[in-house]
């Protein structure tokens, strides 16, 4: 699959940086890769245009930092972070503050070329708005439902929302199963970015 | 009238000051004879046993002991008579008694050895121990439980570090591998073999990126035993164990606990074991100073008590402090370098922090803060 544009790797360990440097390379991209958040954004970022591919713990600035920094410097590039299983709350705060995907460690190469293929058509997605559909979506949800919705989006575990709703973690799984399959969700991440898109439908 | 019940007089005649002695003593003073007949016995023992003196007087004192010292004494008496051999005379240990009601009590017992009147006698004298017993039993209880959480823990945040460790090559390996599959394209016919052989190691690598998300699930699932506790207490419990085997230091204790203070919800046993390792540390830092006073304060401060562990040691070289809450990061000569880095994963899975809040060359006071939520009941 080639879809072209560059792509910048921010990734403190090596091996991860090469070789998402070969693979990308195989599907078409310009790669671009800083071993920190701080040389990347030492460079002329104004004239950026692509995708920016961070991992989400880093020495010196992490990857929820670099999102918010984006955002500050006004820096219209989409952000993808990529996590270790531990850290999904972050990945959260990180799409909160405006990241468009987060990506598991380890990852298949076909996540990783769906993501990328999601930022590069941000800004075509940004124009259309796809709210209303979900609002129609979000509609459907039962009450206990839009409140584990709203904790998952808020970056709390299963066992955490679990403990809020006084309810047991089977029950919240099974709950967010049928907040994922009502809102068309196919991954975690999708529900997330819906969901911070209609915040203020949410907290009524 | 009391000493002519306890059976003083008869050994004592009118010595004033003995029978003061015998009669004031807070360990329980007793007399027998070589047949183990109780001829004196003091009014602390009344205390300790709950007989009277004219329920014991004359009667053999193996009615102050349970099964199976009451059946075996006569002999244990014998024995010395005939061998010479002390088992307890001259040396003292701790026993068990018997009271009146039928419970026991654990006991230190010392017998001299002595001469009245040609006969021989004994002289016994005990103090009750139950409560250094119990202590002792509260500390160990303390440090199982301590020591398992540390295990926990230190479990925890091994998994937690290998998983990552893992994850980063597992990641290089996939992408690598799924680069070679994009070569295998070019290659014809070998390509489609060579393609699915790389698509096998694909799923390798997924599955084994699978089993390290379970293990990290599996080790996430101990529940965190959270309740609404009072800090003060759990502060006390600390110092408690925290200065067991550092009461000859010479270090100064100073508890300066706020009250009221609300209730946080916590998992005691963690708390205390961010708490007993700041005290443990501020215990060693002064170890080499002339002033050693710790102090330990808790206070509310809006929705967050705070609990500051102040040394007057020598402070943490400068060096070191940006870095030390990471692992592996120590002063200590034999240290691993991960108690303060548990301890603030603890703080911070609390919803709390933990911070060095002042060092100098005089001393360090570090912060645990924790969160308590507005309504929470205010502890009386």
């Amino acid at each position: 699959m080639t879809i072209g544009g560059t792509i910048y790797v921010v990734d403190d360990d090596p091996d991860v940086r090469d070789s998402l440097q070969i693979l990308l390379e195989f599907s078409g991209f310009d790669v671009k890769t800083f071993d920190s958040a701080l040389k990347f954004l030492a460079t002329d970022i104004r004239q950026l245009n692509g995708c920016l591919v961070a991992d989400i713990r880093m020495p010196d600035m992490d990857g929820l930092q670099l999102q918010d920094e984006i955002v500050r410097r006004n820096i219209g590039l989409p952000v993808i972070v990529i996590t270790g299983h531990g850290d999904i709350p972050l990945a959260v705060r990180a799409m909160r503050a405006g990241a468009i995907d987060f990506l598991e460690k380890p990852f298949r190469e076909e996540a990783l070329l769906e993501s990328i293929r999601r930022g590069l058509e941000h800004r075509k997605d940004h124009r259309s708005d796809p709210s209303g559909d979900i609002a129609a979506r979000m509609a459907t949800l039962t009450e206990r439902e839009r409140e584990v919705l709203k904790l998952v989006v808020d970056g709390n575990t299963s066992k955490e929302i679990a403990r809020t709703l006084d309810i047991s973690p089977r029950t919240v799984d099974i709950h967010r199963g049928h907040v994922m399959e009502k809102m068309q969700a196919a991954k975690l991440a999708d529900l997330i970015r819906m969901a911070i898109s209609m915040r203020a439908l949410l907290e009524r | 009238m009391r000493e002519s019940r306890s059976g003083i007089a008869k050994f004592a005649g009118e010595d004033a000051l003995f029978l003061a002695l015998i009669n004031t003593a807070i360990d329980g003073i007793m007399v027998i004879d070589e047949q183990a007949i109780l001829q004196v016995y003091s009014p602390a023992c009344e205390r300790l046993f709950g007989y009277k003196p004219d329920e014991v007087l004359g009667r053999n004192v193996d009615m102050l002991m349970p099964e199976p010292y009451h059946s075996q004494h006569d002999a244990y008496l014998e024995r010395y008579k005939s061998t010479g051999v002390p088992h307890i005379i001259g040396i003292g240990r701790e026993v068990v008694g018997r009271r009146k009601d039928g419970s026991t009590f654990p006991m230190y017992l010392s017998v001299g050895e002595g001469t009245l009147n040609k006969h021989r006698i004994f002289v016994g004298i005990v103090s009750d121990i139950s409560e250094t017993r119990a202590r002792d039993k509260h500390i160990r209880e303390l440090q199982g439980e301590l020591l398992h959480v540390t295990r926990m823990t230190a479990m925890g945040e091994m998994t937690s570090a290998l998983a990552h460790e893992l994850n980063q090559p597992l990641t290089a390996m996939l992408n690598y591998t799924s680069a070679a599959r994009h070569m295998a394209g070019s290659f014809g016919e070998p390509g489609v073999k060579l393609l699915d052989v790389l698509n096998r190691a694909i799923d390798q690598a997924e599955r084994a990126g699978l089993i390290i998300r379970r293990l990290r699930n599996f080790i996430e699932k101990r529940e965190p035993n959270r309740a609404p506790e009072d800090i003060n207490k759990a502060v006390e419990d600390a110092v408690e164990l925290g200065m067991a085997g550092h009461r000859d230091t010479g270090v100064k204790l100073h508890l300066n606990l706020q009250r009221p203070l609300r209730t946080a919800l916590v998992d005691k046993v963690q708390i205390q074991q961010i708490l007993v390792n700041l005290i443990r540390n501020a215990v060693e830092a002064m170890s080499k100073s002339d002033k050693r006073d710790l102090t330990i304060a808790t206070r509310q401060s809006g929705d967050e008590i705070e609990i500051a562990i102040s040394d007057t040691g020598t402070g943490l070289p400068e060096e070191i402090v940006s870095r030390l809450f990471h692992p592996f990061v120590t002063t200590k000569e034999h240290g691993m370098g991960m108690g303060l880095s548990i301890c603030r994963t603890i703080a911070e899975a609390h919803g709390g922090k933990l911070s060095l809040d002042s060092n100098t060359k005089k001393g360090a006071t570090f912060v645990l803060r924790l969160r308590t939520p507005p309504d929470a009941e205010v502890d009386a």
